[in-house]
């Protein structure tokens, strides 16, 4: 996966392209407003990652917003300082995809930059999703696993659908928080694991295989893989 | 185009012209009706002798009036009265007036002439007919006595403008100084509360006046930024309380690091701690800042039509299985509909802190009841968060929404001490405040929103752009 960081920060520039180089993508980086601008206009990428506030007289908004009205469709993470409500708002109001903000923990953002390359990919008018041996029918609302059927909750089938859309990928509890909850705050205690584990109950006790996995230090992901 | 801001001083000067005006508006009528009455009235009484002594001409010809003449001017029943009957050519034939007045022309009419009577120049009245035969007779009379009445109108209306010219002097002068004593009384205050001295206020009585009511608004704001600089000194002293402590031990810990440099495994589990702890000053630092970002009142204008039961639906059912994990029971009872204007996020983590704080609280086997109640009748929504735990002592429940309040039976929980404050600042900027009250035993923490009339929207979500969805609210 081809990233550009448009950051001025040194260290949070060499932190995220390091951190992405060992996940295995490659990085460009642009310092400042214009070459950020220059680069994302001209070079294909599959996912920019973009600091809000930048030296220079473009600030990240400007960019997003000159990308998208030149027709530019890539996906947009908008990495800033601005924590408040409208601050978010108006940052995906300008045509970024996502918000995050700093300080952030590096597989959070990795989470975030693969669910958005997975989003850009198109998750079509799918009606059926499918990881090993678990079935959700999204029309019907039923969920089988093997050939044995299990019966969730609804908030439970919103859970386990944004998981399997996101099957192979990290899922942070923000993420699923924000997605699955549509709460857009830190509930202190740790409720969504709580979640998880009611869910990995009723979809992975009876079996020898385990598909929802925690990932330490970062999240849940459900996979068949090992 | 740009006027001068008038002072006090031609404020009073304009108000006395003013004056001024109106009393010449009032005489001047006054003036002119008086002067037509008298005039008609007099010339009426002089036509009517006219016409007697005309009446006496046709009887008894011209000799029988100048006999008449002669004899009302030798009884003096003339009086005041002129009386002169002249011929065809304005020869003299009768009367108290020695030749025909030159200025009196030759036609009928009522003339206001001066005429030399005696040695004086004397303001009269004169009638003048024309009898048969070509006579003229003229009917005067004096109306030099009427001049003082007319002297003592302009004396007194004189007298009129200099009371009201030197009262309204005064008057502006006083008035003017009674303003400007209180201005520079606000003045003085006010700039005192610039030096620093946050505690003065400006003075102020029991009536309503202008000046009494601006006073008392400028004291309340007063009151406000008090509190708010009172708040911003609390949240650094307990930022300064709160944060160093996490920080000071995030600082040993890495220094102990570098000292002791311990083998591999080891390094990593400190490193993993101290991002745990530099984690946890985050979480305090995004709190403080969600803290300001209510309290400063910006996201009021945010506000939408929001249904607290479905919000509070959502919420309780969000915790229940945390609740159940902790053997706690966690129920949810609602009226129906309650619908309000406001935040459908912070409402949401606001009940979201009310059940976390309930179950952090509250004993293994406790219950927890959220009760929403939506009173058709008297336009109240109530959210109600009822605990069996320990509770808060009443003494100690004011302070329990301060800032970093820990009570001493939440000292071996974790949480930060914001939760409540949150709580607070939510529940007043949407017009209400956090109520806590004894649950016998737990306690009860009740927020009381007024409803929102038109009866709309079930739900409504703000920032749902990253994954927007139906609501299916449930009861559990």
């Amino acid at each position: 996966m081809k990233v550009l960081l448009v950051e001025d920060n040194e260290r949070v520039t060499q932190f995220v392209v390091k951190g992405l180089q060992e996940a295995g993508h490659t990085a460009d980086h642009a310092p400042n407003g214009r070459d950020g601008m220059f680069l994302a206009a001209s070079e294909p990428y599959d996912v920019i990652i973009m600091d809000r506030m930048l030296p220079g007289e473009i600030d990240g908004l400007a960019i997003i917003e000159a990308l998208r009205k030149s027709g530019k469709r890539t996906p947009i993470l908008i990495l800033s300082a601005l924590s408040e409500v409208d601050d978010r708002i108006r940052g995906l109001r300008a045509g970024g995809d996502d918000y995050l903000t700093k300080p952030f923990a590096f597989g959070e953002l990795l989470a975030r930059i693969d669910a958005l390359t997975r989003r850009a990919q198109g998750e079509g008018a799918q009606t059926r999703l499918e990881v090993a041996d678990l079935r959700v029918d999204l029309l019907t609302r039923k969920v089988t696993r093997g050939n044995r059927s299990v019966t969730l909750q609804p908030r439970e089938f919103k859970l386990l659908e944004y998981l399997m859309r996101h099957a192979d990928q990290v899922v942070t509890r923000t993420m699923l928080l924000e997605n699955v909850w549509d709460y857009h705050f830190d509930p202190q205690t740790n409720v969504v694991d709580v979640h998880i584990s009611k869910l990995r109950q009723k979809i992975d006790a009876a079996f020898e295989r385990p598909l929802l996995r925690t990932v330490r230090n970062a999240g849940y992901t459900l996979t068949s893989h090992d | 185009m740009k006027f001068a801001r008038p002072s006090a001083l031609t404020l009073a000067v304009a108000y006395i012209s003013l004056g001024l005006a109106a009393l010449a508006l009032f005489a001047a009528p006054l003036w002119y009706a008086w002067r037509v009455t008298i005039q008609d009235g007099r010339s009426e009484v002089l036509q009517s002798d006219a016409q007697r002594l005309t009446e006496v001409f046709r009887r008894d010809g011209p000799s029988g009036l100048v006999s008449y003449i002669n004899a009302r001017v030798g009884l003096q029943i003339a009086g005041e009265r002129l009386l002169l009957l002249a011929d065809q050519s304005l020869k003299p034939l009768a009367g108290n007036l020695a030749d025909w007045p030159t200025n009196v022309p030759p036609n009928p009419g009522v003339y206001n002439v001066k005429l030399e009577l005696g040695a004086h120049p004397t303001d009269v009245a004169l009638v003048h007919t024309i009898l048969p035969d070509g006579y003229h007779l003229l009917v005067g009379r004096d109306t030099a006595r009427f001049q003082p009445l007319e002297q003592r109108f302009w004396y007194a209306l004189a007298g009129a403008v200099a009371i009201l010219s030197v009262l309204g002097t005064f008057g502006g002068i006083l008035v003017r100084r009674a303003l400007l004593a209180r201005i520079d009384g606000i003045r003085r205050t006010v700039s005192a509360i610039i030096q620093g001295e946050l505690s003065h206020r400006l003075p102020t009585h029991e009536g309503s006046d202008e000046l009494n009511t601006l006073s008392r608004t400028i004291n309340g704001m007063l009151d406000q930024i008090e509190l708010l600089i009172d708040g911003v000194r609390n949240v650094s002293n307990s930022i300064a309380h709160d944060l160093r402590t996490p920080l000071a031990e995030l600082r040993s810990r890495l220094e102990e690091l570098a000292l002791t440099k311990p083998p591999t495994e080891q390094t990593f589990a400190e490193i993993d701690a101290a991002v745990a702890d530099v984690d946890g000053v985050i979480r305090i630092f995004n709190a403080l800042l969600r803290l300001a970002e209510i309290d400063s009142g910006m996201r009021r204008s945010g506000f939408v039509a929001v249904d607290v039961s479905v919000v509070a639906a959502e919420a309780v059912e969000f915790y229940l299985p945390a609740a159940e994990l902790r053997g706690s029971s966690l129920s949810f009872e609602a009226t129906g509909p309650a619908p309000v204007r406001g935040d459908p996020v912070l409402l949401a983590q606001a009940l979201g802190n009310l059940i976390d704080n309930a179950l952090k609280y509250t004993p293994v086997d406790g219950e927890i009841v959220v009760e929403v109640r939506a009173g058709a009748d008297d336009g109240r929504v109530e959210i109600i968060v009822a605990d069996s735990g320990p509770g808060i002592p009443a003494e100690e429940r004011p302070k329990a929404v301060e800032r970093f309040y820990r009570g001493d039976a939440s000292r071996c929980t974790p949480g930060v001490g914001l939760g409540l404050s949150l709580v607070d600042a939510v529940a007043r900027l949407h017009g209400s405040e956090l109520r806590l009250e004894d649950n016998h035993p737990g306690l009860r923490a009740r927020i009381v929103l007024t409803q929102d009339r038109p009866q709309v929207a079930r739900t409504a979500r703000i920032v749902g752009e990253s994954g927007s969805f139906q609501h299916e609210p449930v009861y559990p």
